[in-house]
């Protein structure tokens, strides 16, 4: 067997790593269809909001990344729907707003130190068990209600307007779909880190849209680049010592490039 | 004459932005098994009514009854088939196959997890087979011409067994053989189908016999219930402007 899957810590963080390359992945598809993969990195960076918390505060930090990332998902769908702006815009607002009041709770909370340097990168070090655990029940729930909804949230990608008009309730839909994207960037910071679980969120369903293929194909194709992204990221890291988020967000960068240039019209 | 509930019942209604109105005060009912066209100059509101109709715009005034129901008590949406004017148009990067789109069409009536069953596969079927697209099935709607794409969006409507199909200017990015193919369809659909069909149009060249009746929209609405006399009738003239014109010209040559 592999020298890497003797330690305990290389287990947890392979498959807390897999499962998060699933539900990025799956969830990534609806995001990038609906030309909102921005959403990932502003989400991501509100989650660091909930980790300065928790670190300053000394609660969990992973379930007040979830609370915060979820609050902050219900306010851009609501300035979204309630305001004349522009969605783009109102992602950079929340993003650099979000990472400000991280950065000056932390500060004043003298906690500015590995820490958080680690939810920022990412560290299969840190994985502990109940993280594993956190990671498979939510995240479960998450894919749950995620298939659930498919073929309504890939029609509302498709055409928010028609479906509409079909009777799907597409604000509801909505709102759900970014609640989930919220709770599965909040699990993944910590393996990924915020500044590079967009990544692997939206890369990957981008690298399956070169290969023109339907619906289901797309997103089976994505979530094969993610799981290879993230196995031969976390090996690489642990072979040659790499920060794990940098590592596997170069390894499905490389598999965009590759599919890119295959798929060359 | 016979009582019936209209399919659509208007009444009243306005609708403006930031003070400006785009439509005042229209009044107007669409039967069932109607054949109707809506033409009318570019910001006269023509997209603005349909829009309204279909619950996508408030009107600031008036109401809409559909099939006797209040828009907003409204649930039974699988009986109006909506096809966007920008169907033809649809982004060529999208992952979906003709049969992805046409399976939307019966996606609103499944509940959670269910997929589709015999009896939606069957819809999707037999809407695909009208619109003659079976054999392109497969196919990524990308690389489908302007012509082969907007039969496959009426397809997705037609899958839901509407009893009232809408389209907005459905012809947009599509070749003259196309459309005339397309609107011998249209009109067979309304004939053999018995599907009530409303549309938005520029092509006024197409205002043919099969037309039962004519919308104009110019902030205000004009039933012709006549559109042959339509064509030449003094108040069209006054609210269409230079268009009317065109339309003498065109009448003169057949």
């Amino acid at each position: 067997m592999l020298e890497m899957l003797e330690y305990e810590f290389m287990q947890r963080a392979l498959l807390a790593g897999m499962l998060i390359a699933l539900l990025a992945s799956i969830s990534g598809t609806f995001v990038v269809l609906k030309r909102y993969s921005m959403i990932s990195e502003t989400l991501a960076h509100s989650a660091l909001v909930g980790v300065a918390v928790g670190l300053v505060a000394g609660f969990n930090p992973l379930w007040i990344a979830v609370l915060v990332a979820i609050l902050s998902a219900w306010l851009i769908e609501y300035l979204r729907s309630s305001f004349a702006l522009y969605s783009d815009a109102i992602l950079a607002i929340l993003l650099s707003g979000s990472l400000a009041i991280a950065v000056i709770i932390v500060s004043l909370g003298g906690a500015f130190n590995n820490s958080l340097f680690s939810y920022l990168f990412g560290s299969i070090l840190a994985v502990s068990s109940d993280d594993v655990i956190t990671i498979l029940f939510v995240g479960t729930l998450a894919l749950a209600l995620l298939l659930a909804f498919a073929k309504e949230l890939y029609f509302i990608a498709y055409d928010e307007e028609v479906a509409k008009t079909s009777g799907i309730k597409v604000k509801l839909l909505n709102f759900l779909l970014v609640t989930v994207v919220a709770v599965i960037i909040a699990l993944s910071i910590r393996i990924v880190g915020s500044l590079l679980i967009g990544a692997l969120m939206v890369i990957p369903t981008v690298a399956a849209l070169q290969y023109r293929v339907g619906f289901l194909n797309t997103m089976f194709l994505s979530v094969i680049f993610a799981l290879l992204s993230v196995i031969s990221g976390m090996t690489l890291s642990f072979y040659f010592s790499l920060p794990s988020g940098a590592t596997i967000v170069l390894c499905v960068l490389l598999i965009f490039i590759i599919s890119l240039i295959g798929n060359k019209k | 004459m016979k009582f019936k509930i209209p399919i659509f019942d208007v009444k009243n209604l306005s609708f403006g932005v930031r003070g400006q109105k785009i439509l005042s005060h229209i009044s107007l009912e669409i039967f069932n098994g109607e054949y109707i066209a809506i033409i009318g100059p570019n910001g006269g509101g023509k997209t603005t009514l349909i829009r309204m109709l279909l619950g996508l715009e408030s009107p600031s005034e008036g109401t809409i009854k559909l099939f006797g129901k209040k828009l907003s008590n409204f649930k039974a949406w699988h009986k109006v088939g909506y096809v966007p004017q920008r169907a033809s148009l649809v982004d060529a990067n999208f992952p979906a196959t003709v049969l992805d789109i046409v399976n939307m069409g019966r996606t609103a009536q499944r509940t959670l997890f269910s997929f589709l069953n015999k009896e939606d596969k069957a819809a999707v079927y037999d809407a695909m087979v009208k619109m003659d697209i079976l054999d392109l099935k497969d196919k990524m709607v990308g690389t489908l011409s302007g012509g082969q794409r907007q039969r496959v969006m009426i397809a997705r409507a037609l899958a839901s067994k509407p009893e009232i199909l809408i389209l907005d200017e459905p012809n947009t990015g599509v070749d003259i053989v196309s459309q005339r193919n397309f609107y011998a369809l249209l009109s067979k659909l309304n004939k053999e189908e018995k599907i009530t069909i409303v549309f938005i149009t520029h092509d006024i060249g197409v205002i043919a016999d099969d037309i039962g009746r004519l919308f104009t929209i110019n902030q205000k609405a004009i039933v012709c219930n006549n559109p042959k006399e339509a064509l030449s009738c003094e108040e069209m003239s006054a609210l269409y402007g230079i268009e009317a014109h065109l339309i003498h010209n065109h009448k003169h040559e057949h």
